[in-house]
């Protein structure tokens, strides 16, 4: 089985995403067992790679050479993917154990895309809110999350699903105009594109598993089921970090994919203890 | 296997506990054909004699465990049917003594307010699970529960409902009650580390901490007691035998008799207490 994940990266000068796929990387290498710890990298600066402390970590680093904007490259992630069976991951996520009997049931489950329709607050509950999906809600589009997509490289809807994705991303105005007329976002970002995408090709239902076995937690504030409008997560509960690279989010052990969203969270500090943990493996 | 139930009972000059506990009791021994002891303290005893009970706790209580009175004073607000709140003195303290306490193997630990009409219970005796709670709390009405019912705090864990807490005597229960007790003991601590109001203490809270923490400081996927159905204080009891209560349902704005509700076979913590006590004399008949 040739299994890998894959990170985009597309250098700016407000985040250092390079960062933080080198951590998710790191976490990776640390967590996962032999077969399941492949990580390949796409980036439009191959340079900077070299420049870390373990470049190592990542398997492949893979030049993107076309000229994309923000998140656009990552709708690329079919074609640049060197593995038979892809999870595309966000950067700004982190691994805290072994996953490897996810990827067992989505490969034996015969998917050829999975994405997740579900996340999870940091207290490990399902988020039912919509407060930052109110376009899906008020379209009707499968409620899909990107940052984990699975893909198999030998697929029939791949390429057709993938392709009119990016086509909705390079031709926001056309497809928002008509799938999204209520609650119009201003940016067709991927997730709405892979959903709108779904949509369109009526496969919605059958790149979505039903089974609550892959729990992504996602840290965005207004989604928490708190009582209370919150702009910062971090402004409510702790965020910390120990030396063993296990993570309490206020009292809850994290203990499944964090998306943390929050850049700044991550500091040298968490990347040279990731490091340390690695090195001793 | 020594299966049995296991109430504390310690009155004060507002609630008669020992009369509920003898309603609670008579209920939970009918229900779950089980033995039923209770915690108590030499005033409760001599207030059951001079209120001439005694005869009861003794013929219904397999075996009555003395206890000393706790010294914390702990007061909560309580209604009795309708809005107007009462600050009422409550011993709760030593429920983290159950576990040297108890006379069972097997013990299930009740308030002496939650009315056990159905053998729901006794489907949790052979559970392979050395502590059981309930998950949480269910109002009657649907729509009174609040945030604070749901979670110990804004940001913190779930709240549990020590109203019914299973528990095996072996190593494992051992450490959740010293945990209990700890906590019990550090509540101040506690309540900055899982920020909520630490004025008045709860053993829900305790309960829930310590399960929380032993779950791996996050959200249990193991075996839960059955929610707590709850009547408030703020409803009433109409009628009350022992194969049903009917209460009445009061709204939570105006305090006044919303509908009738006729529970049968169904277990059920009545919150108002007075209201259970001033119903004694319909189960002295049964006893």
């Amino acid at each position: 089985m040739n299994f890998g994940y894959l990170i985009f990266v597309n250098e700016n000068e407000d985040v250092d995403y390079l960062k933080l796929a080198y951590l998710l990387a790191i976490s990776i290498k640390v967590t996962q067992k032999e077969g399941y710890d492949r990580v390949a990298l796409v980036t439009n600066n191959k340079e900077k790679v070299s420049q870390l402390s373990s470049p190592w970590v990542f398997d492949e680093v893979i030049e993107f050479e076309r000229e994309e904007e923000g998140w656009n490259p990552r709708s690329w992630m079919d074609r640049y993917s060197p593995f038979d069976y892809t999870v595309c991951l966000d950067s700004d996520m982190i691994f805290f154990r072994d996953y490897s009997h996810w990827i067992d049931s989505l490969i034996g489950s015969n998917l050829e895309i999975f994405l997740p329709s579900s996340a999870y607050t940091y207290r490990g509950e399902l988020i039912c809110d919509d407060f930052y999906r109110k376009t899906f809600t008020a379209n009707s589009l499968p409620n899909l999350y990107s940052f984990y997509t699975f893909f198999k490289k030998q697929s029939s809807i791949r390429e057709e699903f993938f392709n009119l994705g990016r086509w909705i991303i390079n031709n926001p105005n056309d497809f928002k105009n008509i799938f999204l007329p209520k609650k119009m976002p201003k940016v067709v970002g991927t997730d709405e594109a892979l959903s709108l995408s779904a949509k369109i090709l009526d496969i919605d239902k059958i790149i979505t598993l039903d089974n609550n076995l892959i729990k992504i937690v996602h840290l965005k504030p207004m989604i928490q089921n708190w009582p209370w409008p919150a702009d910062e997560v971090f402004d409510h509960v702790g965020f910390y970090f120990n030396l063993e690279g296990k993570l309490k989010i206020g009292n809850y052990q994290q203990n499944q994919i964090l998306h943390y969203y929050k850049k700044d969270v991550i500091t040298d500090e968490i990347v040279s203890i990731m490091e340390n943990k690695i090195w001793k493996k | 296997m020594n299966n049995g139930v296991l109430l504390f009972v310690y009155n004060n000059r507002d609630i008669d506990y020992a009369r509920s506990a003898i309603i609670a009791g008579f209920l939970a021994n009918t229900n779950l054909q089980v033995p039923v002891s209770i915690i108590t303290d030499e005033s409760t005893i001599q207030w059951m004699k001079q209120s001439d009970i005694y005869q009861h706790a003794e013929k219904l209580f397999d075996k009555i465990i003395y206890t000393e009175r706790s010294t914390r004073l702990n007061y909560r607000n309580l209604r009795n049917g309708g809005l107007e709140k009462k600050p009422v003195l409550f011993l709760n303290d030593n429920r983290c003594k159950a576990w040297e306490l108890t006379p069972y193997d097997r013990t299930l630990l009740i308030d002496s307010d939650f009315l056990i009409y159905s053998d729901r219970l006794s489907e949790f005796w052979n559970v392979d699970s050395s502590v059981l709670i309930s998950s949480a709390m269910k109002d009657i009405r649907g729509d009174r529960c609040g945030y604070h019912d749901r979670y110990i705090s804004d940001t913190g864990p779930d709240l549990r409902w020590a109203t019914t807490v299973m528990f095996s005597k072996d190593q494992e229960s051992k450490v959740f009650f010293e945990l209990v007790e700890s906590i019990k003991d550090n509540y101040q601590y506690f309540s900055d580390l899982y920020s909520f109001l630490p004025g008045q203490y709860r053993n829900d809270i305790s309960f829930s901490i310590a399960h929380h923490m032993m779950s791996g400081h996050s959200s249990s996927l193991d075996y839960f007691l059955p929610p707590i159905l709850t009547v408030q204080d703020l409803d009433s009891i109409q009628d009350i035998d022992k194969d049903f209560v009917r209460v009445y349902i009061n709204d939570p704005i105006t305090g006044q008799d919303n509908f009738l509700c006729n529970l049968k076979n169904t277990d059920v913590h009545i919150m108002n207490k007075n209201a259970l006590i001033d119903n004694f004399d319909k189960f002295e008949r049964f006893l």
